[in-house]
């Protein structure tokens, strides 16, 4: 630890389980909070436990969690001297961190130019080429002229691969092809009609992903250039890109091979001097990874890895903005057993529809294992405003069977009234024989929802 | 200022046409070439008139706005939050005394963050009965400040 503590009150500029979790971590810390919120939040369980409630604005978060300014005149005005801004709202605005720091305050995440940077898919991509970290395989430019270069590049690549038009976009100028034969008559009518449409005709060409899994790696970095890998996550259930249940470790991905990509994941941070907590998404095919984003801030899934890892990620976050180095080293990291994230939702089970309402029943499941990180307490009301996340589950076992185990007996027991919830989707997945054998791809959910669809 | 519902528009649209020109009469009877207004928001409003040879005086003071019979309090809320000042400081005298008349849109006391002052507006005409607000305390955004019963 440095013994210049750079802040001691924090502004949590967030609401909801998350904002809860950051004042946790502060407390553990022996650091004050300051609450700022919505008047539709006033009631919320960490305003009411903060050394500091302020109320910036009206529901509208236009006009509260995302108003800059307010947020700014907040912290000063309550003497905090640190922004944690959690997940979502403002916490991959990079203008707001360079803000911030203009402010003299502490950012409590990466700097300004490493959010702009990885913000940007094309930068994104290029930065962690660059650094080694994988990316989709390709031709990595325009197709050469020649058929057999092109042939030799496709068969490098692996079948299928999708052709791509460089002017295309929108699903147009592009068709896959699914062995070395029909390579050649793809190209000449791509090209031809990537011509005709673009008025270009340059052509590129990369490995098509047909079922890949969600695969993402954890990263913490401090400021005296230490970068660990925290192992990966599987979030591959998802609905409409939302994720809505994870796991850690990826079942069925070899140690070894997470290990290769999470080193490359660690290295990366250092090339471009990133700082705090992160995540580095990925698709994965037979045994592919290919990088598609970075996620500079806290994952709302980030309690599995804390829970196979035993390193309070949160905590490690405001220790590192105050300039603390990692007392961590990647050899201490271990993972223990195998972690699982229900993400519970005030929604209809079968519309998805968000069901604000007050809460009159919030029985919690508890036992081995159990982790419930919430916001919500009996008569509670969801409001209409925000997303619909009312509390996260979270089941840990020696082995995935186990955690699955424990997950069950903990939904089954958990009650919830006054608002519909996807509790039944949560069971009825863990339930699903396919789920259980692990290894689901990222279009299975909404298969199997497809099917469950009452007719 | 009677009659304008509020002192600063919130700005994310423009001012009626009719507002705009209520403005530009009370800029000319005062005297003034432009006014801006400019909220937290970074919204920005700037208002220019030509001169008026003359002002009109107080002529233009509209009539009361009818109240409902009913006499129930009605809070004036802070439009943002800030330390509370209910003394004007440069007059150093209470905005809005307990036992005071106030119309619709006077201020009634200051928000201040820092540099910048944020008016808390009377939300109709009335006599402030009471007091809610603590002066120099922050107070959060829709803080009742005081109460007014209605004339």
């Amino acid at each position: 630890m440095s013994d210049t503590q750079r802040f001691n009150r924090v502004l949590i500029a967030n609401r909801g389980e998350i904002a809860l979790r950051i004042q946790r971590a502060c407390r553990r810390l022996g650091l004050e909070t300051v609450a700022v919120h919505s008047e539709a939040d006033a009631e919320s369980r960490h305003v009411r436990e903060a050394d500091v409630a302020l109320c910036i604005g009206p529901a509208a978060a236009a006009r509260s969690y995302l108003d800059t300014d307010a947020l700014l005149l907040a912290a000063r005005v309550t003497g905090a001297s640190a922004i944690h801004p959690g997940y979502g709202f403002l916490s991959e605005n990079a203008d707001f961190a360079d803000a911030v720091e203009a402010a003299s305050l502490t950012f409590i995440g990466p700097t300004g130019a490493s959010i702009r940077q990885m913000g940007d898919k094309i930068t994104a991509k290029r930065a962690m080429r660059d650094a080694g970290v994988p990316c989709v395989p390709g031709s990595d430019g325009p197709l050469p002229a020649s058929m057999d270069e092109i042939q030799a590049l496709a068969a490098d690549v692996g079948f299928p691969v999708i052709v791509k038009a460089s002017g295309g976009g929108g699903g147009r100028g592009m068709r896959v092809v699914w062995n070395a034969a029909d390579l050649a008559e793809a190209v000449t009518l791509t090209a031809k009609e990537a011509q005709q449409a673009f008025g270009n005709p340059t052509l590129y060409l990369e490995r098509f992903m047909q079922k890949p899994r969600h695969i993402e790696i954890q990263v913490l970095c401090d400021t005296h250039g230490t970068a660990l890998w925290l192992g990966a996550r599987d979030c591959s259930l998802q609905r409409r890109h939302q994720k809505v249940l994870e796991e850690a470790p990826a079942p069925g991905i070899s140690p070894a091979v997470i290990a290769e990509i999470g080193a490359r994941c660690a290295e990366a941070c250092r090339k471009i001097g990133y700082r705090g907590a992160g995540t580095f998404e990925f698709l994965y095919e037979d045994g592919i990874f290919a990088f598609i984003e970075m996620n500079t801030r806290v994952q709302v899934e980030h309690p599995i890895t804390e829970a196979t890892t035993g390193i309070d990620i949160v905590c490690e976050q405001l220790k590192i903005a105050q300039g603390a180095a990692l007392a961590i080293r990647q050899e201490d990291v271990v993972t223990y057993g195998h972690a699982i994230e229900c993400r519970i939702n005030a929604e209809d089970p079968f519309s998805f529809m968000p069901s604000p309402g007050t809460i009159s029943r919030w029985d919690l499941p508890g036992g081995p294992g159990i982790r419930v990180d919430t916001h919500v307490v009996g008569g509670y009301t969801v409001q209409p405003y925000y997303d619909s996340l009312i509390g996260k589950v979270i089941g840990h076992g020696a082995t995935r069977e186990e955690a699955i185990a424990r997950l069950r007996v903990a939904l089954a027991e958990m009650r919830v009234e006054g608002v519909s919830t996807n509790l039944r989707l949560h069971q009825d997945v863990l339930a699903d024989p396919r789920f259980q054998e692990g290894g689901v791809d990222i279009h299975y959910l909404e298969r199997w929802l497809a099917e469950r669809a009452p007719s | 200022m009677t009659g304008s519902s509020k002192l600063i528009p919130d700005l994310d649209t423009l001012p009626e046409i009719a507002e705009i020109g209520q403005i530009a009469t009370w800029l000319a009877e005062a005297g003034l070439e432009s006014v801006e207004l400019s909220n937290c928001m970074g919204g920005r409003l700037r208002l220019s008139v030509a001169q008026a040879p003359s002002a009109v005086g107080q002529g233009m003071i509209a009539q009361p706005v009818p109240q409902p019979a009913v006499a129930e309090l009605v809070a004036a809320k802070a439009p943002f939050f800030g330390r509370l000042c209910l003394v004007n400081p440069l007059g150093e005298e209470a905005f809005a005394p307990v036992g005071s008349t106030v119309r619709k849109g006077d201020i009634v006391a200051l928000l201040t963050l820092e540099t910048l002052q944020v008016p808390v507006t009377a939300p109709i005409d009335g006599e402030v009965v009471e007091i809610v607000g603590q002066a120099e305390d922050l107070v959060g955004y829709g803080t009742e400040i005081l109460m007014i019963r209605p004339l």
